[in-house]
Order: C-alpha cells, then sequence, then structure tokens
C-alpha cells in the first residue's frame, strides 16, 4: 500500500520528515527496468515523447508550449544562484542571482548559447525583462534557501533534474529534484513547487521518486521524496517503498498511454 | 525601508506557535456560518475583498485602475533588484507582458486609443516616481522577494484564502521576528487599509506558521506609509475580519 504524508510547513517539519523517512533504501534491478522498458514499448508512438511528474498529474492533457519567461526562468536561475552561493558564503542569494544572470548574458555573448536556450532568450530580452527574472529567481533562491537552512542534515542543490532514457521506447523520463540530502548510502530529495498541491500530487510525487531511482545508475531510489509548496505552505512527501516505486511506473505509463490515445484522436 | 525594519535590537522573539490557534478558530468560525456541507464552488477571500468589507463590486469599471496597479506593482519588482527604472511605464509594461504572456487585460492595454494610453503613462509614471523616492535602495542583506503568492484552503476546502505580497523582507528562519510585509497601493490609505494589513500578517502567519515582524501599506496616490507591529490581538483581529467576510459572502447570492 502507498503512503502519502502531510503535513503544514512549521519550523523543524522537514528535519522531523527527514529522520523519519526509512533507514534501507531499495533498488531497481535490472529486470524493473526491462519490464518498464516492454510496457513503454507497448506504446506506441510516432514522435518522441517526454513525460515529468507534471503530466502524471495533469494525467497526460496536453499544456501550452514551453516559453521562457521570468516564472519558467526562476528555478533555473534560482537553483544555480543557491548552488553558488553555498559555494562562496560572501555572497548574498541576491548577488548570487545576479552573477549567474551575468554569467548567462556572458555565455550568450562568447557564443556558447544555442537557439532556445535560457541564455539565448536573456540575451535578446530587454533589462526589465531581466530584472523581473532576477526578481523571481530571488524569490526562489531565498524560499529554498530558507527551507534548507533549517535543515539539521547536510545537503546540496541538486546540479540537474534526473533524466532517464527509456531503452527504445522512444521515452524520456525527466524526474524533478532540488535539494539533496544524503544519508549514509541512501538520501532524501526535495522538490519545491508552486501554487497549491492537487488530489495528483502524490501520483506527482511518486512518478519524481520512480525517476530518480531509474536515473541512478545503481538503481538505488531515495528513501523518501518530499514536495514543498511554499505559497500554500504545505509539505507532502511518498516514501522510496516498492510500491511507491510500482505505483510511480505505473503512473508513467498510464500517462504515456493517455498521450498516445489523444494524438490518436488528433490525428483521426 | 529603514523604517519598516525598525530598531534590530528591539525586535521580539519569533512567535511560532500561534498559527494553528488562528487556524482552528477559522476553521471553527466557518463551521458556524457554512457547516459541513461542502459547496460547490469554494469561497475565496482575497486582500481586495477584505479592503471592499465583502461587498462585490463590477470589475470592468476598474480596469485602467487595475493595469495600473499592476503596472506599479511591476515597477517595484524592478526597482527591488536595484533596476534603474527611467521609463516607469514602458519598463513595467515589457516586464509585465513577458511575465504573463498575451491575457485579456494586455488585449485591453493594446486597445487603448492614443489619448488613453497617454494618461496611462503620465499615471504610472507619477505613482512611480512617489515609490522611487519613498522605497530608496534595498540591501539585498534584507532578502527583498516581491509578488509572493500565498494560498490557505479552509474547511475542507469550503474556503480559500489568497494572497499576494508585494514587497517582503527578512527571514522566517531567524530566532527574532524580522520579516516586513508592504503592500502598495495606487489608491488613497481608507478604513479598509487596516484590514488589508492584518489579512497580509494572518496569511504570512498560516503560510510560514511565523509571525511577521510588520505589516505596512503604501500609498503612492498620496505618499502616504502606514505600518504596525504584528502581535496576538492585531492577528485576533484579521480572524475576525476574515469571518466577517465570510458572513457577508455566505448571505449574498
Amino acid at each position: 500500500m502507498t503512503k502519502l504524508t502531510h503535513r503544514r510547513l512549521s519550523p523543524h517539519v522537514l528535519n522531523r520528515l527527514i529522520d523519519e523517512a526509512p533507514s534501507d533504501p531499495l533498488a531497481l534491478t535490472d529486470d524493473h527496468r526491462r519490464s518498464l522498458t516492454a510496457r513503454f514499448r507497448a506504446v506506441v508512438s510516432t514522435e518522441h515523447r517526454r513525460l515529468d511528474a507534471w503530466m502524471v498529474e495533469r494525467a497526460g492533457q496536453p499544456y501550452d508550449p514551453f516559453r521562457w519567461s521570468p516564472a519558467t526562468a526562476r528555478r533555473v536561475v534560482g537553483n544555480a544562484a543557491l548552488r553558488r552561493s553555498l559555494n562562496d558564503p560572501s555572497l548574498t542569494r541576491f548577488d548570487a542571482v545576479e552573477l549567474e544572470v551575468s554569467d548567462q548574458l556572458l555565455r550568450a555573448t562568447a557564443g556558447y548559447a544555442r537557439s532556445g536556450s535560457l541564455a539565448s532568450w536573456l540575451a535578446h530580452s530587454s533589462p526589465s525583462v531581466v530584472g523581473l527574472v532576477s526578481a523571481e529567481a530571488a524569490n526562489w533562491a531565498t524560499q529554498l534557501g530558507e527551507a534548507a537552512q533549517e535543515l539539521e542534515y547536510p545537503w546540496l542543490v541538486a546540479s540537474s533534474d534526473a533524466f532517464y532514457d527509456v531503452a527504445r521506447a522512444r521515452t524520456t523520463l525527466r524526474g524533478r529534484r532540488d535539494l539533496i540530502v544524503p544519508r549514509g548510502l541512501a538520501r532524501v530529495l526535495l522538490r519545491v513547487r508552486a501554487g497549491a498541491p492537487g488530489k495528483s500530487a502524490g501520483p506527482g510525487l511518486r512518478a519524481d521518486l520512480t525517476i530518480d531511482a531509474l536515473a541512478e545508475p545503481t538503481g538505488l531510489s531515495a528513501s523518501r521524496v518530499i514536495g514543498l509548496w511554499p505559497e500554500a505552505g504545505v509539505v507532502l512527501s511518498v516514501d522510496g517503498t516498492m510500491e511507491d516505486l510500482r505505483a510511480g511506473a505505473r503512473d508513467l505509463v498510464r500517462t504515456a498511454v493517455a498521450v498516445q490515445r489523444r494524438s490518436l484522436v488528433r490525428a483521426a | 525601508m529603514e523604517v519598516l525594519r525598525g530598531e534590530r535590537g528591539a525586535r521580539p522573539l519569533a512567535n511560532t506557535t500561534a498559527a494553528s490557534g488562528l487556524r482552528a478558530r477559522l476553521e471553527d468560525g466557518i463551521f458556524e456560518q457554512l457547516g459541513s456541507n461542502l459547496r460547490d464552488t469554494p469561497l475565496t477571500v482575497r486582500a481586495s475583498t477584505l479592503h471592499s468589507s465583502g461587498q462585490t463590486y463590477d470589475l470592468t469599471f476598474s480596469t485602467l485602475a487595475q493595469v495600473r496597479g499592476i503596472l506599479v506593482t511591476q515597477a517595484l519588482r524592478l526597482l527591488s533588484v536595484g533596476l534603474d527604472v527611467e521609463h516607469a511605464f514602458d519598463e513595467a509594461l515589457l516586464a509585465w507582458r513577458s511575465d504573463v504572456g498575451p491575457n485579456e487585460l494586455t488585449s485591453y492595454v493594446d486597445q487603448l486609443e492614443s489619448d488613453e494610453l497617454a494618461r496611462l503613462d503620465t499615471d504610472v509614471t507619477a505613482h512611480c516616481v512617489t515609490l522611487k523616492r519613498s522605497l530608496g535602495s534595498l540591501s539585498s542583506r534584507w532578502m527583498p522577494r516581491t509578488s509572493l503568492r500565498a494560498y490557505q484552503r479552509l474547511a475542507g476546502g469550503n474556503v480559500v484564502l489568497r494572497d499576494v505580497i508585494d514587497l517582503m523582507v527578512g527571514t522566517t528562519t531567524s530566532g527574532e521576528a524580522s520579516v516586513a510585509l508592504l503592500d502598495v497601493t495606487t489608491s488613497p490609505l481608507g478604513e479598509g487599509a487596516e484590514r488589508v494589513m492584518r489579512y497580509h500578517a494572518l496569511l504570512q502567519t498560516l503560510r510560514t506558521s511565523t509571525v511577521p515582524l510588520r505589516t505596512s501599506m503604501f500609498s503612492t496616490a498620496t505618499g502616504e506609509l502606514w505600518s504596525t507591529d504584528v502581535d496576538a490581538e492585531l492577528l485576533s483581529r484579521a480572524v475576525d475580519d476574515v469571518l466577517e467576510v465570510l458572513r457577508v459572502m455566505a448571505v449574498s447570492p
């Protein structure tokens, strides 16, 4: 049976959730990977599909095509700024955001930014748009930094999201993660989301849990994934049990089926 | 901004225990008014609802004022990151468009006649000059955050409290209360402003479980700043305000 823990955001709630996380992490084996691949291959797709927790939460409903905006740029810049301020404690989070934005602009000027990237978009934006990106990123970095500051365990900002290509199934899975709290062999993941959690927030967290385990070469799962919704002051978590991992994988396959059905209906 | 943060040595210890009591009072009060039946659509309370004491009004009459408010807020966001906003209207408009994309309000601006647009431009510029003068520079050590949203579901989803705080400085992780909230309005401050200030403090407390130090409101129309320390009495009054507004909303068709 899967379990979803719901808590109100309060001082030390994250520490308690990390404390109470299962201590023995599970590992996905090659058999699990093969089984998942077979299920995804059974859902034939004419084009490459990308699935993530957001799509699982929306049951594969299509959403507006991605475009860069201050809101979509804040997580990338904010997380990078928090990482930077960790490496150089003399920097305030806000200074780190400014440096990060400058770095992105430099990358574009030096010709290292490909078209459509954040750096390229920033370079073509007006100073006021870049200013708004900084404001959004400062909000994000401060929010995440405040959550992390309360942790009594060592933590690090995830260097990237978890990506897993399902072999021969034309499918890429993307799992979001913002903070990683290593605990011996195990680890706890923290993911920050805007807005308020909906009814499908649990399946979303489970999808992130499963993708993270798949992306890990050893298949070792996180012992717990914590979702933090600062705007609503709510914390949800799921454990890295085999039931939760299976539920996460099932939801991802179902989402692929839903996406496929929609594309067939559209084509008809 | 110096006024908002006050003397560092005079700050009280952070109150991290008040939120659960406030939530319980709200839940009990809502239960008395709405009962236990789930409504088809939740009653949504916003700062604007508090401003008008729960009476509804037609927003189409105030679209221009709404756009003006949005643009001044965008200018505040730019000022908070140290940008030297010279052409407030143009810069705020660009920032706003990049943020929200095309929507009903941006289309409304696109459809304005040139004289209306010029009036809006002048209006926004005048408000921003007042804001810029009064705000001064914000130290990055104060961790200024802008347009922070809050969302609280109560009574099993029968009531939703929503809020946006224009500017917040300070941290919730310190042992002493250090968070100051600022609402910037383009209207003159009136009786409703006090309720809005209390509402911001209540929502911030419910959201973070930490009582903020101070809640304030600044009018770019008059240059007036109202600021008050947040204490148990203020939060209790905020709960009463919300329950009163819900009582009006529950009986109105």
